[in-house]
């Protein structure tokens, strides 16, 4: 990465996209603190984001999914989604054992979150279901619950198309217009181009490592530089 | 979880918990009051390890030194400087959960199997201390006539009170491990068994919980040590060896993952082995003897068919019966 800066708005969606190695994860990895930075600084509402331990993160406000889903296997779809509320609750271990009477009613309000949420992203039926026991594009879907169980202020989403479906390629961007509705900002990542346009309001183009355009859809399709850097490049004909 | 309680299932924990209390009523054979005794020692360091190996995924091969640190801190505390038992106990459980986190604190920090080498060279190491540290622990003769637990006026003097006061230990260290599994920290340790990158996504402080999950292991295997001293009255080094730890490996193992019913089952059928003629009535001598003599071939063979067969351990065959509820305690 080189010196890539641009801004997120409040309830936009902006996609982040790019040649194959373009630098789209290492920006994530940066941005979570999954990896860290060579030199500069992610500033998420004017505090430094660099440097923290990863698990602190979320609690800021930034939630994300992974290329490679990382979903708890033996774990129900709801009981992902309730492990996605770790950060915005509070029970630990001796206030559990004990079952104190704010621990229940905690434990109450985040199961009907996770209801309510797999519901906004369509998953209502798979409440029950062992991860490990759903199909491929539903999985994303679920990564995405359970990301917005720690209510972020910012949604990063590594590349929730790939390996879909049209159908379920369809589902997701309806899946990203309700979160967005309610106020979740998202930022993606993606290959998929027919998704980017479709559900972005703004596209940052990355090429090796380094921002070579923004805006809206409309305008990136037609910017010349883009053009040229996606030549040779599977995607060109889809651009 | 909020789930309406399935009644099948607390028929079965009624049950058992009836059968378990009535035992000393049935019968007044001290020899198998004392094996069922021994059972449930062993099940309240398996709650820990169960909750150490089953939920969060970390493997000790040292809780042995930890069951033995419990019975010489409570033993030596009310022998030699004349402390009440449950003072005894709270030592134990002081000293036993600070040397699980000076021992996870460092280990833990790092990815891979740092744990289990760590734990490993710990056991090796207090085996050496138990031997040598003569004043404290008597060195390889061990610690003998060790007082009976009393709790003020209260003292569980008979076979019968003694299996009374371990398995209620034991009930409710599983009654709040099952709470704890049902709830935020549960899920916490399952999420980083599962992937440790979604659940720091989560916000889960994937070494923290770690860390803790093993202190709790230790300091339930030093309670349970600190019952067994005073129990049997006698302590000795070999009780606290490497083979008990990996007895106590193969108990988790053989119990399965994300369960706390399984690991009780294993722990109740592997202590029962070397005791066979306690629970088999004329069970031959010979036969006893063949039994012991391969006991820990039996314990090898157990992980291994178990890891072939069936992965999930007893857990995971509750798990067919009751779905949703592998939980249960």
């Amino acid at each position: 990465m080189d010196d890539v800066s641009f801004d997120v708005h409040d309830g936009q969606i902006k996609a982040v996209i790019g040649p194959n190695g373009a630098g789209k994860s290492t920006l994530f990895n940066v941005m979570t603190a999954f990896d860290r930075p060579d030199a500069g600084s992610v500033l998420f509402d004017g505090d430094e984001v660099t440097g923290k331990r990863p698990h602190l993160i979320v609690r800021s406000g930034i939630a994300r999914t992974f290329q490679n889903t990382q979903l708890f296997e033996d774990m129900t779809a709801r009981e992902n989604v309730m492990a996605g509320a770790h950060a915005v609750t509070k029970a630990g271990f001796f206030a559990s054992a004990l079952r104190l009477p704010w621990t229940v009613q905690e434990e109450r309000d985040v199961a009907e979150e996770a209801a309510r949420l797999l519901r906004l992203v369509g998953l209502g039926e798979w409440t029950n279901t062992p991860a490990a026991d759903m199909p491929h594009g539903l999985r994303r879907l679920l990564e995405i619950a359970r990301a917005l169980a720690a209510r972020p202020r910012v949604l990063l989403l590594d590349e929730p198309a790939a390996g879909l479906n049209m159908a379920e390629t369809v589902a997701l961007a309806e899946a990203l217009y309700r979160i967005r509705d309610e106020g979740t900002t998202i930022v993606v990542v993606e290959h998929d181009m027919g998704l980017v346009m479709e559900v972005s309001d703004e596209i940052v183009v990355l090429d090796r490592g380094r921002k070579i355009a923004e805006g809206p859809p409309r305008l990136i399709q037609k910017d010349p530089v883009v053009i040229a850097a996606y030549l040779g490049e599977e995607e060109a004909d889809e651009l | 979880m909020v789930k309406r309680p399935d009644i099948r299932l607390i028929a079965i924990v009624a049950i058992a918990l009836v059968a378990v209390f009535a035992l000393p009523m049935l019968t007044s054979e001290r020899y198998l009051l004392r094996v069922f005794t021994f059972v449930g020692v062993n099940v309240i360091i398996i709650t820990g390890m169960a909750l150490l190996f089953g939920y969060a995924g970390q493997v000790s091969l040292g809780h042995a030194a930890f069951y033995g640190i419990g019975a010489y801190a409570s033993a030596f505390a009310v022998l030699t400087l004349g402390w009440p038992w449950v003072a005894g106990v709270a030592l134990a459980l002081v000293l036993t959960a600070v040397g699980g986190l000076l021992l996870a604190l460092p280990s833990l920090r790092l990815k891979g199997h740092y744990l289990a080498m760590a734990t490993l060279g710990f056991g090796e190491i207090m085996k050496v201390v138990f031997v040598e540290a003569r004043p404290v622990t008597g060195g390889p003769d061990g610690l003998s006539g060790i007082p009976y637990p009393t709790l003020g006026p209260l003292e569980f003097d008979t076979a019968g009170t003694a299996y009374w006061l371990v398995w209620g230990v034991a009930a409710v260290a599983l009654l709040l491990a099952y709470n704890v599994v049902r709830s935020r920290a549960g899920r916490a340790m399952r999420a980083l068994h599962g992937s440790e990158l979604g659940a720091t996504a989560c916000g889960i402080d994937i070494t923290g919980v770690k860390v803790r999950v093993f202190v709790i292991s230790a300091a339930l295997a030093g309670l349970a040590g600190a019952l067994y001293a005073h129990v049997v009255g006698f302590v000795s080094p070999s009780t606290f060896s490497l083979h008990v730890s990996v007895l106590l490996v193969a108990m988790a193992v053989l119990g399965g993952t994300g369960s706390l019913a399984g690991p009780v089952i294993a722990t109740v059928i592997l202590t029962l082995i070397p005791y066979s003629d306690a629970v088999i009535p004329g069970l031959s001598r010979t036969a006893l003897e063949t039994i012991q003599e391969w006991q820990e071939d039996i314990y090898g063979l157990t992980i291994i068919a178990v890891m072939l067969f069936v992965p999930g351990g007893i857990g995971s065959l509750i798990r067919r019966i009751f779905p949703e509820r592998g939980d249960a305690g």
